[in-house]
């Protein structure tokens, strides 16, 4: 298989859980928390290098890590959710980098953990992301109606025996295994915009949950691809690439959905 | 398990929040066959009961038990969607936690044939209560728990909902628990009442809890003497849409706080 082929694959397999997931990052105004994690990634990428293990489950690690202190800490509700979020993320981030600067990382690598990078993708990166990416898709298939009533409304689903918490969670952990697979392609800085963008452009034409998951998981991967292409052509850094890819699709849309609305 | 028709069964149940006492041994069971309203001032707990009942808030102590597999329908106050969340009424009547084909029958008996492509976010009051209804009806319910379904409903809506809980009511055979802030309807009706605050003040059939002194406490002389004035023989005339009299403004007797 050639190497050039192999972003394309993996920019597709990112598009099938990015889609449906963003739409629940959307839904349950978890954006920040998504950035969070991003930011997290970075210590994850400086344990990766201490305790020489994959970075792909040292990032997933300290992203669990992430995610627990959170829920933790907003249990005792003296402080916003978005306060904790900043705190968590920029100690995240700092250490991070502090660490990574200890150990000698240069600007260049940094650079690359940042905005993303091809010269990472290889074939063992592409597979861990192929099975992090369907093994997320199946759980969020298995769990799908449950979560759509969750998201609808909290009460309802408690009342009809929707184990809430444990939902919860496992959307918190659907976002840490997709942080930890894709950021080396796409980099902490703009993992976020990859999940909300395409569910926001979607959200302009959907009339049911499906059709906006659908949709996102389209647009996404359209977007992915051609952004990961354009980026290798011009020897420039995929995240940002992808997300003015991405950017320029909402635009378009915004466009054509006033004028399909318009009577 | 506590007698054999019983579906849902409360015993001395209590909560707090903040150090503020909600609920105070309060006792509820529910049959077979029960329409059991709930009534009592803002802030009696009324809807925390409810919640209690449900699993949705924890007690401090007490029981709630359940008949096994019991399937209950719950209708909420109301229902908040996010705008991001793209969700027709179709869609809507079939969501749950596994799959839930639509029921044309009920969609008739609630009258929402028309609203059926409609997004939820673009429904009137009345219109978002009977698609509320109407899903809750699509899981069979044994027990349909309703809490303040005709809130924020005009006099002629909240009568028509009303009328439509009566006929479901008969028509499904199901027990129903609704909280209702309703007194000049629930009480001018023949079903057991239960009035809370804090504690369970008394139940029963409407004129001997209007005559009751803990009720006349609560809500006043007056009202008790609105009440005992009702005549009974109202009772199934609510559907009736062109009742003329039911045309100019009626007082209501309680302000929303």
């Amino acid at each position: 298989m050639s190497l050039t082929l192999l972003p394309v694959i993996s920019g597709l397999a990112l598009a099938i859980i990015a889609g449906p997931l963003g739409c629940f990052v959307v839904w349950r105004r978890m954006a920040y928390f998504g950035d969070g994690l991003g930011h997290s990634a970075l210590l994850g990428i400086a344990f990766g290098i201490v305790f020489d293990i994959m970075s792909e489950i040292s990032i997933l690690l300290v992203g669990i890590g992430f995610a627990f202190f959170l829920v933790v800490l907003r249990q005792r509700k003296l402080l916003a959710i978005d306060t904790l979020l900043g705190l968590l993320a920029h100690a995240t981030l700092a250490f991070g980098i502090i660490a990574m600067a200890l150990m000698g990382v240069g600007d260049v690598d940094m650079h690359d953990y940042l905005l993303g990078s091809l010269d990472g993708v290889t074939r063992t990166s592409t597979a861990i992301l192929i099975i992090g990416a369907l093994a997320g898709f199946a759980l969020l298939v298995r769990i799908w109606p449950g979560l759509i009533l969750m998201v609808t409304s909290e009460d309802l689903a408690l009342a009809e025996g929707v184990p809430t918490k444990r939902y919860e969670a496992l959307l918190m952990l659907l976002m840490a295994v997709l942080v930890a697979v894709s950021i080396q392609l796409v980099g902490i800085l703009l993992i976020t915009s990859l999940l909300i963008i395409p569910a926001a452009c979607a959200r302009l034409f959907a009339q049911t949950p499906e059709h906006m998951a659908t949709l996102a998981g389209a647009i996404a991967a359209i977007s992915v691809t051609m952004g990961l292409s354009l980026s290798s052509n011009y020897a420039l850094e995929p995240g940002p690439v992808i997300v003015a890819v991405m950017i320029s699709v909402f635009a378009s849309a915004l466009v054509l959905g006033q004028g399909l609305r318009r009577p | 398990m506590g007698t054999p028709n019983s579906l849902l069964e409360g015993e001395n149940i209590c909560l707090s929040r903040s150090g503020r006492t909600i609920l105070s041994n309060v006792s509820l069971r529910l049959e077979e066959d029960d329409f059991v309203t709930l009534i009592g001032p803002n802030g009696a707990g009324k809807s925390m009961l409810l919640k209690a009942l449900l699993g949705l808030e924890k007690i401090d102590s007490g029981v709630v038990r359940k008949k096994p597999n019991l399937r209950l329908g719950f209708v909420p106050e109301t229902i908040n969607l996010d705008p991001s969340l793209p969700m027709s009424v179709r869609r809507f009547l079939t969501l749950s936690k596994g799959r839930a084909p639509l029921q044309d029958d009920i969609v008739q008996e609630t009258s929402i044939e028309t609203l059926l492509d409609v997004p939820m976010t673009a429904l009137s009051g009345g219109e978002r209560q009977r698609v509320l209804l109407a899903r809750a009806l699509h899981h069979k319910p044994e027990l349909l728990i309703l809490d303040e379904p005709a809130q924020n409903l005009d006099m002629r809506g909240q009568l028509n909902l009303y009328a439509l809980m009566q006929k479901i009511y008969e028509r499904h055979k199901i027990a129903i628990l609704m909280v209702s802030h309703d007194l000049h309807i629930v009480m001018s009706s023949t079903r057991k009442v239960v009035c809370l605050y804090e504690h369970v003040c008394c139940s029963g059939e409407p004129q001997a809890v209007a005559r009751d002194p803990e009720f006349i406490s609560l809500f006043g002389e007056d009202m008790a003497r609105l009440i005992s004035v009702y005549p009974h023989d109202h009772d199934h005339s609510h559907d009736d849409h062109d009742h003329t009299h039911h045309d100019h403004p009626h007082h209501h007797p309680e302000s929303k706080a």
